[in-house]
């Protein structure tokens, strides 16, 4: 009877045990992801060396990880506080585009002669977070609302409603917004509205400051805050939520605003910190891999910033790889992405033990009891 | 014939031409999904998948030429991606919203991986073979109608075929009523003796040829050539037509004509030089696709009970 | 008479529990066998063994002498073996007819033939006395008429081995009667059947011979003639108590909870609750008796405002609070121990000293924001008073027992210090030792001055703790009798919907005293 392997009956829920499972799949995803490399007649081992001594152990290339990690956390961050709160929103890529689109506007705004007028920094800066947060919070906030009141399935029309943003977009650097020339884009936003440079001769920007603050902020709403115990109570079980006297329907669209609020957040850190203009395709599916971003961090705020870093950077060393070593960029998303459906897969592995005494075969005992 | 009407007529051809033409692709996609939907299984992978089976039809065609040969390689690799899903829903019991979105990343990586280990880094497009429109002879000559209903490619109406066959298996066999049980209650289909792992497995199966050859139809009938970009969105548009269908076959044969109308009506505005935003009828079909769903008008879709929801048997 | 199936040696293991310990079971041809344990005895454990549902861990099954495997209900339907479960096992928006026919193959081939399938169904229906439409579809079908449905769907089938697991929880006395009657006859066609309960007149009743099991162990089985209640029950239990609880007397106070004509619909917009009207007074348990789904659920929420009101009023303390809001509600004097532990009453995923404070979460505030080492204070002080075992209150809710969990919901709705306290079925599900002690709490609540209104479908909880019952069928009140006085026959029959001549008739006029204050 005694095997190897024994079913667990109550999968381990340790940390340890977490830990485990995550490296175990990261490790597989990346020996899956070695003999791509060798397939194109690269050591998978300089491959791999291409791919994060470029992101992480350059300046530059350490300065570009923080550029792509921003939006990327601040997303993550989104997806933390809907889905712990019971929202399973998918919309990220439509608030990151509204977001860009509110925050690009106010900076068009303070371009010398237009109807604000150059303001200094300080209160350009609140304006257009304030701009890009209630933007974003108003694009999710929407389906929340249709959610709350309607019962209409938040998944479809989250992802649908990407595709709403990312027109409307288009049409405003194909139309009102567009700067004379032939590309659909706009001007380039007066310099007094870009997010400072934060690390000397790198493209580093401040859009990864306020990336740390949104974490630390999300975690101490999540954490010790009456309305993020009151979030996270909605999302395990509404009919508990509804008994002890939690507004379901008013959390879910409140939650759906601050995360929407995020996502338009991060679409502002690429439009002010790294573009510096509006353009179609702005968003670039950082939407999605921000959500992947949470789930990998496993909707901890705290490590989402961490996790942020290594997918941005892995994305950093895609291209330097591209260009080194001509393996192309998009074997770094097959390895992100089957890291993650390792790591979902990985979880079954949580309900076995490995039997040490195998041999002598002893079943394991459990101790009679009387269940309820 | 005087010039206005004559426009008009073009413009009325030309429209239904194209919104025939555009929705044979995601209705395919959203019948494969109707099974899987039916079985208790929300599978967002379809888009991913129909990427995947655009490639496949693609290098088939490139390399042999033969373009039947060239579908079924693309049902075949939806399939065998779909395995992959169904393993990950079913058997794992991973949520299946998670595993399907990541699964579109996986598959657009290895997409244009693949793409570009075959093609090489060759600047143009290499474009292939594809199905020509039909023009039944006669029939063709119906004014409006002839050119709109039998100028399409036998791909469109083997679709139409399929449409039905779905309605007929889904309602009106022992297998499709096991299938909607494991949909609705599956421990009662449990209970009646089904195994309600192989109707979600069969299900997601399904929804893979689907959408594997909804693919294989964009690039042999519409593109005639592979790139990223290709499928952009219509797997997650076919996910809306099922709903707006009522997970049923026929209805969503309507609903899919709607969505194409929607499209080809911005094409064929572009066309005939008109200045309403291109984008805002880019946009319709998604507008169109959420308001359905959100029970605005129309009523609120009722899904399958157990829709997402996985199920262990102990 | 042969023994036509057996069990042997069944083990089965559930995580920390062995639910079923070296079990053997014979059952005879043409007989009907009760299966009588208390909740967590292990009896649907192994009936869901025997229909193929669990896998077994080790043991074998036997019928007419040959091994059989039944790996999955696929296997026990074929040899003949059907199972009606406690929760029905129908998909709702189907028909009768496709409920039936479903995962079988027959006719037709593939294609379905449900012409043939109606009128074989409604032959059959016939034949048994079991009126039945065979195109109505099942969701829009009363509980009773779904019970039919699930029988005749054996009987379609042909199964000559019918397990019966808890049939009588949703019936009238009326409708079990009809049922036993159709249990009979089909026992005189030779059938087996196995009715799974833990209410021993209904095995006195119907059954020719009973197994019973305690802590997932067979104790004994016996011919029912050679046996009594009194014997079965120290089977049962495992010693030789009467439940039995002992409230001292005290004077109810005024009245804290009045409801008049009050009306609630369900979501279909059903009336469920049709202008009922009550009054609770401080020190007093008011039980609710009544068979499940007669409004009872309904009125509970209606009275937290988990349910809207269509119309009536809800008066605390003299207060009109129809139209508060859910946390007023809480906040202004009524708490509330739902039916459902797991998912209304706890949430499971969240640690013991978060559930402590759910429905207070905005009591435990220092400026913005939580007050996590008072919140923490307070659940050492519910544990610590109730009696709450595991390991701590940072262990996950859900890991506690039925028991410890509902002590925690119960003392953390008691500490709460409203004045009215609604409890519905506070100990289903629960082994002796917590019933006593669930007991034990309400009459502690009582004698510090609460008003409680006691919800229950146990008769024998409500006659032990409740200083009046009142009875309701169809949403409304049939009757309120004193519990000392209260024959089980009287209730039986107002839960039934009969009124009987001389109980106390009530309805909107109980304005003067309860008669039975003084016990």
């Amino acid at each position: 009877m005694a095997r190897l392997f024994e079913r667990r009956l109550v999968p381990a829920d340790s940390p340890a045990a977490i830990m485990a499972t995550t490296s175990a799949a990261f490790l597989a995803a990346m020996l899956a992801a070695a003999f791509l490399f060798v397939s194109y007649d690269a050591s998978p081992f300089q491959a791999y060396y291409a791919l994060f001594h470029e992101p992480f152990a350059t300046l530059r290339g350490f300065g570009y990880s923080l550029v792509r990690a921003s939006p990327l956390a601040l997303i993550a961050l989104g997806t933390i506080v809907s889905w712990r709160s019971g929202f399973s929103y998918l919309g990220f890529e439509g608030c990151f585009v509204v977001g860009a689109a509110a925050a690009g506007w106010v900076a068009l705004l303070t371009a010398q002669g237009a109807a604000i007028g150059p303001i200094p920094f300080i209160l350009f800066l609140p304006l257009a977070i304030l701009a890009a947060y209630l933007a974003g919070g108003a694009w999710a906030g929407i389906v929340g609302l249709v959610r709350a009141r309607l019962g209409g399935n938040e998944v479809l029309i989250s992802l649908m409603s990407n595709y709403v943003a990312i027109f409307i977009l288009q049409y405003l650097v194909s139309g009102p917004l567009r700067a004379p020339g032939s590309l659909p884009e706009s001007r380039l936003f007066p310099k007094g509205s870009w997010l400072p440079f934060i690390l000397p001769g790198t493209r580093a920007h401040a859009g990864i400051l306020i990336a740390i603050a949104a974490a630390g902020i999300v975690w101490v709403l999540l954490k010790k805050m009456p309305l993020g115990y009151e979030f996270i109570v909605t999302g395990f079980s509404p009919s508990a939520a509804r008994y002890a006297g939690i507004d379901v329907g008013r959390r879910l669209l409140l939650a759906s605003f601050f995360a929407g609020g995020l996502g338009g957040v991060a679409g502002l850190t690429e439009a002010l910190g790294s573009q510096h203009r509006l353009m179609d395709g702005i968003s670039g599916g950082v939407g999605f891999v921000g959500i992947v971003v949470a789930l990998l961090a496993r909707l901890n705020p705290l490590a989402v910033i961490p996790t942020a870093l290594l997918y941005g950077g892995m994305s950093v060393g895609a291209d330097a790889m591209q260009r080194r070593a001509s393996i192309p960029s998009s074997i770094t998303f097959i390895l992100q992405s089957l890291a993650v459906l390792l790591v979902l897969a990985f979880d079954v592995l949580r309900y076995y033990k490995i039997n040490f005494d195998f041999r002598r075969g002893t079943p394991s005992s459990t101790a009679p009891q009387v269940s309820e | 014939m005087n010039g206005p009407s004559f426009v008009l007529s073009a413009f009325v051809v030309t429209w239904l031409t194209a919104s025939l033409r555009l929705a044979g692709p995601v209705l395919l996609a959203a019948l494969g999904e109707t099974f899987a939907e039916q079985s208790g299984v929300l599978n967002v992978g379809i888009e991913g998948t129909m990427l995947l089976g655009a490639l496949a039809s693609f290098l088939v065609s490139f390399y042999s030429g033969m373009i039947w040969a060239s579908l079924i390689a693309a049902v075949l690799a939806g399939i065998a991606a779909n395995l992959f899903l169904a393993w990950m829903y079913v058997t794992i019991r991973a949520n299946q919203v998670v595993s399907g979105l990541v699964f579109n990343v996986f598959a657009v990586g290895v997409a244009s991986t693949v793409y570009r280990k075959a093609m090489g880094d060759s600047a143009l497009p290499e474009s292939i073979a594809m199905f020509q429109p039909l023009h039944i002879p006669g029939l063709t000559r119906i004014p409006i109608l002839g050119p709109v209903l039998f100028g399409q490619t036998i791909l469109f109406y083997a679709t139409l075929l399929l449409a039905c066959i779905a309605y007929f298996i889904l309602f009106k066999t022992n297998l499709g009523l096991a299938l909607r049980a494991s949909g609705e209650n599956p421990a009662a289909a449990a209970s009646a003796g089904i195994s309600v792992a192989r109707m979600r497995y069969l299900g997601t199966l399904i929804s893979g040829a689907g959408a594997g050859m909804a693919g294989g139809y964009l690039v042999l009938a519409q593109v005639g050539l592979f790139r990223e970009s290709i499928v952009s969105g219509q797997g997650f548009i076919a996910l809306g037509i099922v709903i707006f269908g009522r997970w049923n076959p026929l209805k969503a044969a309507v609903a899919a004509m709607v969505f194409g109308a929607c499209d080809a009506l911005q094409l064929s505005l572009q066309i005939f030089g008109s200045h309403v935003p291109s984008q805002l009828l880019l946009a319709l079909p998604y507008i169109v696709t959420i308001l359905a769903i959100s029970g605005l008008f129309g009523g609120k879709a009722v899904q399958p009970a157990a829709l997402m929801v996985p199920y262990d048997r102990e | 008479m042969k023994d036509f199936l057996e069990m042997r040696n069944i083990v089965k293991r559930f995580p920390g529990v062995v639910a079923n310990n070296r079990v053997n079971l014979t059952i005879r041809a043409g007989e009907i066998h009760a299966l009588l344990g208390e909740n967590g005895a292990g009896k649907s454990t192994l009936m869901q063994i025997l229909y193929g549902f669990h896998s077994m861990d080790s043991g074998e099954i036997r019928m007419d002498g040959k091994q059989i495997r039944l790996d999955s209900p696929k296997d026990a339907i074929a040899l003949g073996i059907g199972m009606v479960h406690q929760e029905f096992m129908l998909v709702r928006p189907f028909t009768v007819v496709e409920n039936t026919v479903l995962g079988m193959r027959e006719g037709r081939g593939p294609l379905l033939d449900l012409e043939q399938a109606s009128r074989k169904l409604q032959e059959l229906s016939n034949r048994h006395g079991l009126a039945l439409d065979p195109a109505a579809r099942v969701g829009s079908l009363p509980i009773g008429v779904q019970q039919r449905v699930e029988i005749l769907k054996l009987l379609y089938r042909d199964a000559s081995l019918l397990i019966l697991d808890e049939p009588t929880a949703v019936l009238t006395p009326q409708e079990k009667d009809q049922l036993f009657a159709i249990l009979r006859k089909l026992k005189q066609d030779g059938r087996s059947v196995v009715i799974v309960t833990h209410k021993l007149k209904e095995i006195m009743e119907c059954a020719d011979r009973v197994t019973v099991m305690r802590d997932g162990q067979v104790v004994a089985t016996r011919e029912v003639r050679e046996t009594s209640e009194h014997e079965l029950t120290r089977l049962m239990v495992g010693r030789d108590v009467n439940l039995r609880a002992i409230k001292p007397e005290r004077k109810p106070g005024a009245a804290v909870l009045q409801v008049k004509d009050l009306r609630v619909e369900d979501e279909s917009g059903r009336e469920k609750v049709c202008g009922l009207s009550l009054e609770v007074h401080a020190g007093e348990i008011l039980g609710v008796a009544g068979v499940d789904g007669n409004g009872q659920s309904e009125l509970a929420e209606a009275l937290l405002h988990l349910r809207r009101i269509e119309g009536g009023q809800v008066i605390v303390n003299g207060a009109d609070v129809t139209s508060r809001s859910v946390a007023e509600h809480r906040a202004g004097g009524i708490s509330y121990v739902p039916a459902d532990r797991r998912r209304v009453g706890s949430v499971p995923e969240m640690s013991v000293a978060d559930n402590a404070i759910l429905g207070q979460q905005r009591k435990y505030v220092r400026g913005l924001f939580r007050d996590l080492d008072e919140a923490r204070k307070s659940a050492e002080k519910l544990t610590a008073r109730f009696g709450i075992r595991g390991s701590g209150i940072d262990q996950g809710a859900g890991k506690l027992s039925g028991g410890n969990l509902q002590k925690l919901i119960l003392g953390r709705e008691i500490l709460r210090g409203s004045a009215v306290l609604v409890v519905e079925q506070p100990t289903r599900g629960l082994d002796v030792g917590a019933v006593e002690s669930v007991w034990q709490e309400l009459i502690r609540a009582r004698q510090e001055g609460k008003a409680i209104l006691l919800i229950s479908a146990e008769l024998d909880e409500l006659l032990n703790l409740a200083d009046r019952i009142a009875v309701m069928f169809e949403g409304r009140i049939m009757g309120i009798v004193d519990a000392v006085a209260a024959s089980v026959e009287v209730i039986g029959l107002m839960m039934a919907g009969i009124r009987p001549a001389g109980a106390a008739n009530t309805g909107a006029t109980m304005k003067e005293a309860p008669s039975g204050e003084t016990v």
